[in-house]
This record gives C-alpha cells, sequence and structure tokens, in this order.
C-alpha cells in the first residue's frame, strides 16, 4: 500500500536519515527546508512492487560537499539538467524517481521531484556512502546505466555503459568543476530492476527510526539502543582527535573514555566506519555507527564530533543487499579504502 | 625457572636496547617471546613477555587491536619499536593490565632477556668479559683503570675502605649500600633498597682493609652472580694497578729528590740541563717561592711522610712541590706574584696546621723559609728551611715548628744559640771565669777586640782590662785572634748573659 506522507512527517524522516547517514551524507535539514517551499503535500510513496516494472526511472542525489552546499545552496530544480540530458540520449522520459543514497540530506531528494514523476521507497545505498562507485546498480554491473552531472555554466557529462569506477572518477572530476556539489542523476534502468538490484523501503525505515528517536528522548541508553533496533556500542566523552597519516588518506579517529574506563576509537572518513573498544572493532562499515550527542540526541555529523564531546554510539544493522554478496561487502568495507585492521572480529 | 625476568632487571640491564617503560608497574615474566610479527607469537601464554621486532603500527586502532590481542593471547608485558604509543593505547593497556615498554632495538633488548632467563652464565661470562677488555686500554693510573672498568661493565666501581670510598668511577655507590659492607667476608654483596655492590677485598703493600666494589641497581639473581664474579675477577688488576702506581711513585720521587739535590747544589745558579729538568717536572723557578723542610725525630718512612704531606699540600690554593731528601723532604710553594703580608702568613699558617696534622703520625720538626723570589731566592728559601728545621728539631717548646721569616738574623742567631743543646755547652765553656771576668771577655769582644774601648765602656784602667783579657784566654785556653773562637765566645756570653 503507497505511504502518504504529510509535512509534518518531515522531521521524523529528516531525523531518520541522519541517523542512517553514520555521521555522514550531510544535514537532511537543508532537503526538508527545500521541500517545505516546493512539493504539493501530501506525497504518495509507492514501493517498487507498487508500480509497473517496466516503468522508466531515474535515481538522483545531491553529490560532492555538503559543507559548500549549505554556502551555495540550490535552486529548486537542481537535478533538472543532469535529468534533461539522460533523457534525451535514452530518448524516453522517466516516470518514476527514486533517491541514490537513503540517507542524510539525499533521502529526501526524490520527494523533490513528486510533482512529475512517481516517487519510489527504494535507494542504491541504503546508508550513507561516499564514491558514486557504490551504487548499487552499477556495484551489480547493471548495463545500459546512464549517468550525468552538471559541469557549471549550462555543461553537462554524460557518462554512458562505464565501469563503476570510470563513473567514479569523470563524474567526480565534473561535480568539482560544477562548484563542489552538483545535481547528479542515473538512468537506463527501469523500476523492475530496483527489486534485486537495490535497498527498498529506506523511507519508511528513516521514518520509523525518526519516530522512534523522538519518543526516546528520556530513555535509558538500553531503551534507546531497543527502540531503534540497534546495538549499544557505548556512551563516553571524547578526549583527542587525531589525523591517522599513517593508515590511509582522509582518516581520522576520535579516541573516547567511557565511565567504566573503555578506551573507544571511533574511526572516520567522511562517515564513521568503524568503532573499536578496547582493542576490539565491535562495529564496521557498512554497520552504520551513529554518535549521538548526549545531551540533545540528535545524530551527529563526523565534523561535529570534537573533543569534550558527550556522546552516545549506537550501531544500526547494515542493509542486507550489502552484506548477503560477498563481493557487494567488499566496495564497502573499511578495506575498500586501504585501511587496514578494522575488520569486525568481536 | 619461576618469575626470573623482572621489569626492574630488565630496566637495569647496562644493554637492553634502549628501554623505557611506557606504561605498568613492576612485573615479572617466566618467559620472553621474541618475534618478527604479532602473528608470530605463540597462541597461548602464561606470565610472558612480549618482544616484537618490527614497528609498531602507527595507526592508534592498530595499536589497540595489537595490545588486545597479545594481552588475549596470555602476555603480561610487551615491548614495541618504531612511533610512541599514544595516551589511549596507553591508557587501554592499564585498563588491560598490561605492561607496555619501548624499545629502540629490540635484538638487543632479546639479548637481555635471553642472558637474564635462560643464560645466566652468559650474563656473567660477558661482564667478566667487559672486566677483561679494560686491560686493552692503557690506564695512566688507577683512578684511570676503575674509569675504563665502569665504561666497559657499565656499573659503577669502586675502591673503599671502612671510612668510605677511596677512588670511584661511574655511576656512585649510593651510602646506603656503603653502609652495610661487611669488610670481614672474602666476597660480599650488601643491599639496600637503592641496589646492591658486589664487593671484595683487595691486597695492598701499603694499605689495609681496601676492598673493590661494582655497584648495580637491579638486585636479581643474576646480576648478582655476574657483578660479583666481575668483582672476583677485577680484584688482581686493581692490586697489581696499586702496586705498579707505588713502584711508579717511588722511582718518581727519587728522580725529583736527584733533581732536587742538582739544583740545590748549583746554588740558584741554574744551568739549562737543570732547568729544562725543573720545568718538566712542572717546578717553576720564577715567582716567589716559600721553602719548607720537614725532618723526621726519629724512624720515618720519608716516602710516607713525603706521600702524605704531598696529600695535603694539594688543598693548598697555592701551586705546591715537595720530594724527599735525606731524612726528611723538602717542598716549596710557588706564589706567581708577590701575596700580601696577610696571604702569606695565612700560608704559614696553613703549613703549620699541616706540620701539626702530620705530626699526629710521624715525629716531625718542620722550618719554614722565608719568601724570595727567583731560582736563586728558592735556594734561599730551601737553605732557610733548612736552617730551621734543624732549630725546630730543637724546640719542644714551639711545637717542633719554626718559620724563619718571623725571626730577624740576630733573633735566628739567638734562638739557635739559646736552642737546647747550645746553652749547656755555653755554660761550660765559659765556667772557668768569675762573673766579672765574663763580663769583660763580652764587652771586649762586642767592642771589637779594642781595649782602649773595653777599658772606657767598664770604666777601669786598660792594663786592667789587658791583665784580665791575659788571664781570660789562660783559663779558656782560647786564642782569641781566632774568628771562629771569638764567635763561638761572644754567642756563649749571650747566650749565658
Amino acid at each position: 500500500m503507497p505511504q502518504t506522507l504529510h509535512e509534518a512527517d518531515l522531521p521524523a524522516i529528516a531525523r531518520g536519515f541522519a541517523l542512517l547517514g553514520s555521521g555522514g551524507g550531510g544535514s537532511p535539514h537543508v532537503t526538508e527546508l527545500i521541500l517545505r517551499r516546493s512539493a504539493k503535500w501530501p506525497v504518495t510513496v509507492y514501493g517498487v512492487e507498487e508500480i509497473d516494472p517496466s516503468t522508466p526511472c531515474i535515481a538522483v542525489a545531491y553529490v560532492g560537499s555538503t559543507l559548500l552546499l549549505e554556502e551555495r545552496l540550490p535552486d529548486l530544480e537542481p537535478f533538472t539538467p543532469a535529468i534533461d540530458a539522460i533523457e534525451r540520449w535514452l530518448g524516453q522520459t522517466s516516470s518514476a524517481v527514486c533517491t541514490l543514497e537513503g540517507a542524510g540530506m539525499n533521502g529526501l531528494a526524490a520527494l523533490q521531484l513528486a510533482a512529475h514523476r512517481t516517487v519510489v521507497d527504494a535507494d542504491c545505498m541504503g546508508r550513507a556512502l561516499p564514491d558514486l562507485d557504490q551504487i548499487s546498480l552499477l556495484v551489480d554491473g547493471l548495463p545500459g546505466l546512464v549517468a550525468a552531472t552538471p559541469t557549471g555554466a549550462g555543461g553537462v557529462a554524460l557518462i554512458h555503459n562505464a565501469r563503476p569506477e570510470d563513473v567514479e572518477r569523470v563524474l567526480r572530476t565534473a561535480t568539482t568543476c560544477n562548484g563542489g556539489w552538483a545535481g547528479f542523476a542515473l538512468g537506463g534502468f527501469r523500476a523492475g530492476d530496483l527489486t534485486d538490484h537495490a535497498i527498498l523501503g529506506g523511507l519508511r525505515r528513516a521514518n520509523t527510526l525518526g519516530l522512534a528517536l523522538g519518543e526516546a528522548s528520556q530513555s535509558s541508553l538500553r531503551e534507546l539502543a531497543a527502540k531503534l533496533d540497534g546495538e549499544l556500542l557505548g556512551a563516553g566523552r571524547v578526549v583527542d582527535t587525531r589525523a591517522e597519516l599513517g593508515a590511509a588518506e582522509e582518516v581520522h579517529s576520535f579516541e573516547l573514555r567511557t565511565i567504566e574506563g573503555d578506551v573507544l576509537r571511533l574511526v572516520a572518513r567522511s562517515e564513521f566506519i568503524a568503532l573499536q573498544r578496547n582493542g576490539v572493532v565491535v562495529a564496521s562499515s557498512p554497520t552504520i555507527i551513529v554518535a549521538l550527542d548526549a545531551i540533545t540526541r540528535v545524530a551527529l555529523e563526523v565534523d561535529e564530533v570534537g573533543e569534550g564531546k558527550d556522546v552516545i554510539l549506537l550501531a544500526l544493522a547494515a542493509p542486507t543487499w550489502w552484506v548477503s554478496n560477498p563481493r557487494r561487502l567488499e566496495r564497502v568495507r573499511p578495506s575498500r579504502w586501504g585501511i587496514a585492521g578494522l575488520e569486525e572480529t568481536g | 625457572m619461576t618469575a626470573g625476568l623482572s621489569l626492574e632487571a630488565l630496566l637495569a640491564h647496562p644493554d637492553s636496547g634502549g628501554l623505557t617503560l611506557v606504561t605498568g608497574t613492576t612485573r615479572a615474566w617466566d618467559t620472553a617471546a621474541v618475534e618478527v610479527n604479532e602473528q608470530d607469537l605463540p597462541e597461548l601464554v602464561t606470565q610472558a613477555l612480549a618482544v616484537l621486532v618490527t614497528p609498531a603500527p602507527t595507526a592508534s586502532w592498530q595499536v589497540d587491536a595489537l595490545l588486545r590481542r597479545v594481552r588475549d593471547r596470555g602476555f603480561t608485558g610487551i615491548a614495541l619499536t618504531g612511533d610512541p604509543i599514544g595516551d589511549g593505547s596507553r591508557a587501554l593497556a592499564q585498563r588491560l593490565g598490561i605492561v607496555v615498554l619501548h624499545v629502540d632495538h629490540p635484538t638487543r633488548l632479546a639479548q637481555a632477556c635471553w642472558q637474564l632467563l635462560e643464560a645466566r652464565n652468559a650474563l656473567t661470562l660477558a661482564t667478566v668479559r667487559k672486566v677483561a677488555r679494560s686491560i686493552e686500554y692503557q690506564a695512566l693510573d688507577l683512578g684511570d683503570l676503575l674509569r675504563h672498568v665502569a665504561a666497559n661493565v657499565g656499573h659503577g666501581v669502586a675502591l673503599i675502605d671502612r671510612d668510605g670510598v677511596l677512588q670511584a668511577a661511574g655511576q656512585p655507590i649510593p651510602t646506603s649500600i656503603l653502609e652495610r659492607v661487611n669488610f670481614d667476608h672474602w666476597l660480599d654483596v650488601a643491599e639496600s633498597d637503592a641496589g646492591f655492590a658486589a664487593s671484595v677485598p683487595v691486597e695492598s703493600r701499603t694499605r689495609h682493609g681496601l676492598r673493590i666494589a661494582l655497584y648495580g641497581r637491579d638486585a636479581g639473581v643474576a646480576h648478582r652472580n655476574a657483578l660479583a664474579t666481575a668483582a672476583e675477577v677485577l680484584m688482581p688488576m686493581v692490586a697489581a694497578r696499586l702496586l705498579v702506581d707505588e713502584v711508579e711513585s717511588v722511582s718518581d720521587v727519587s728522580r725529583s729528590s736527584g733533581l732536587l739535590g742538582d739544583f740545590l747544589e748549583s746554588q740558584g745558579a741554574l744551568d739549562a740541563e737543570i732547568e729544562q729538568r725543573m720545568l718538566t717536572r712542572g717546578w717553576r723557578t720564577n715567582g716567589h717561592h716559600l721553602g719548607l723542610r720537614m725532618v723526621a725525630r726519629g724512624r720515618v718512612d720519608p716516602l710516607e711522610l713525603l706521600r702524605l704531606v704531598t696529600s695535603r699540600l694539594a688543598l693548598l690554593p697555592v701551586d705546591s712541590h715537595a720530594t724527599t731528601r735525606g731524612a726528611g723532604i723538602t717542598g716549596w710553594l710557588t706564589f706567581a706574584h708577590a701575596p700580601t703580608p696577610g696571604v702569606l702568613a695565612e700560608r704559614v699558617r696553613d703549613l703549620h696546621d699541616l706540620h701539626s696534622s702530620v705530626l699526629s703520625t710521624f715525629p716531625i720538626a718542620t722550618g719554614v723559609g722565608s719568601l724570595s723570589p727567583g731560582a736563586q731566592g728558592l735556594a734561599t728559601t730551601l737553605g732557610e728551611a733548612r736552617d730551621a728545621a734543624r732549630l725546630a728539631a730543637d724546640r719542644a717548646r714551639a711545637g717542633w715548628f719554626v718559620p724563619i721569616d718571623s725571626l730577624g738574623l740576630e733573633q735566628l742567631l739567638l734562638s739557635w744559640t739559646s736552642s737546647d743543646t747550645f746553652a749547656p755547652a755555653a755554660q761550660s765553656l765559659l765556667a772557668p771565669l768569675s762573673g766579672t771576668e765574663r763580663e769583660t771577655l763580652a764587652t771586649y769582644l762586642d767592642q771589637e777586640s779594642s781595649i782602649v774601648a773595653t777599658a772606657q765602656q767598664l770604666g777601669i784602667h786598660r792594663n786592667t782590662v789587658s791583665a784580665r783579657m791575659q788571664r781570660i784566654q789562660t783559663l779558656l785556653r782560647a786564642d782569641l785572634t781566632d774568628p771562629q773562637t771569638r764567635l763561638a765566645l761572644q754567642l756563649a756570653c749571650r747566650v749565658v748573659r
């Protein structure tokens, strides 16, 4: 049965997507603000099984720097240049739309197109991930995919049937040309492809998580974890942050001390990648690691964690799509970025 | 073997490869596992120390994970090389209860562990070999030898007697240990909180109750055994060195004594050869000199006396030299510039103190010359000192000490003539004369043997004087035309008057 989303549902969904961001993916608050102005409420969202599988579909997302995006805010139609290019290339319009990344600010991105397209509750990541070659459709090697990104001043870069790594390389460059972020679109697949090659029900999960978090503002840590259907990893104060220069690029870690004296080490790139407790890895990507501010219980992004902050750390289950297959799993484990020693052991 | 490897023993080991304690406290291990990589460590151990040769990982979580895995295998200590670990890892190590050490050279640490655990004799052998190696280096004297040993063995070494340390090199032995050394045992190991000292007696011809001691911080069995054996091996080296030093000092004294004789014979008129020899010895003739002569009033070994005096002279804030001469010693102080009277008086007082302190050991008499400049002056002041010493030998009342600069020439004569041997001689010499005759003789000699002047002086007729003098010469059986006789009689008159 299709979901009907009202404007009043937005805060809870945004909270949920922030949790699924695992410290990255940008703040859903920005897209929430855009939606409040642009969308025609209520919005209907369909499950994959509720629409014709042959419906041509398109997936959209903001890619690039979320910090820059908050500096240079998007207009109301950020995805139009990329979608137009793809539709022209394919010679057909895509009447269905889903989000590329079901987390952070992108969780709500597809709703921006709800006025002219059918919104499907599916996405290609199921959590926040940093790279374009981690798009599920690309990971599974679907043929005929077309990806496009504006390059600034009216230009558009389009790449067809390319290897996942090349999509990342070429369109990352295009994104840089566009000024650090861009409205990315992926086409050339049908709604039916999402059944096996995408993560389903992200909006529903975000909504559930957001509501649960809202209800758990006063709960004990254990109750909180239970309500979110997650695992409590620990709670403590950040005592040190350090750039892990020897490990891999752009990796840094936060050292937390719990009240019991446990040493927690939260390792991050643009998302939280792993958590180690007393020398044992207790959670690592693709498991979603959530850092909540211990006082406000708001999900924190990586750059909001700093020395002196009291933090609650939770693990939410990774989308089964990633862990069901070793080849997929390879794409999202810490070793994918050349980081050694962070695979889950205990 | 139970807990043979203590943290303290490792830290105290002279070559543990730059080992430092990162976190943890007192700990002892039964075994040490040394491997290149962590995964090669044994799976399950108890009471073991892990030593990894490969540098520790750099990423913080990798260090944490390493500590955790090593602890989970049963290790209670780990020595890491490479970059120092961060605060978080340190806190984790404390939480896990594992001692973390940092080492610059893991293979050397491995060797140290092996020595302490498996091969105590190897440690002893290595230590003894280091002692033996010290012989390779030429030592100038005992102090030099001890320095070589201390540097080679890496432990403090000291020659001690019951009063304390005579000579030492390397880490000083804490007093708390010295107090506990037993001088009656052959091999003694004295212990306190500050460590231990292994010592054995050293035979010396001249000094008794000497021991050579090696000091170590950690009192582990292996270390104690090693140092005790090393002390035994070191003993004959030290004894031989003491003997060599004595022989050398005797021959050195005889050379310097000969040189002093040559100088005094030349009476200050230096020839180039003597001057060169004096310069080589550090005897400067320019400047101002104050002579010192110490003679024995009984049986005294001049060398022993010289040794004592030289050691005391060295404490004075002025250049000093001394050597044996005859049955005593001759020495002098050299001032680069003429000292003020105050300073000079102070130095003479110092010499008096020196005399008094030597007097408690040896029966001596001391004479001090007057301050004189140059080579000639050195000869002069030494001559004065010699005369003064001769005087002092008869002057029990002056404490056997006569400084000449306090006397005028007349007073010197007086003090000489009124000395304990001359006074009785003068009495007996003049005994045949009556009081009037003595007065006449004294006046006659004072008036340059003039009959007329004597008569005027005494207020009598010159024929009376002439007759009296004839009679006096007869009584004394003396020839007053002989200047020697005149002088002797004049002095005798002064003493008896």
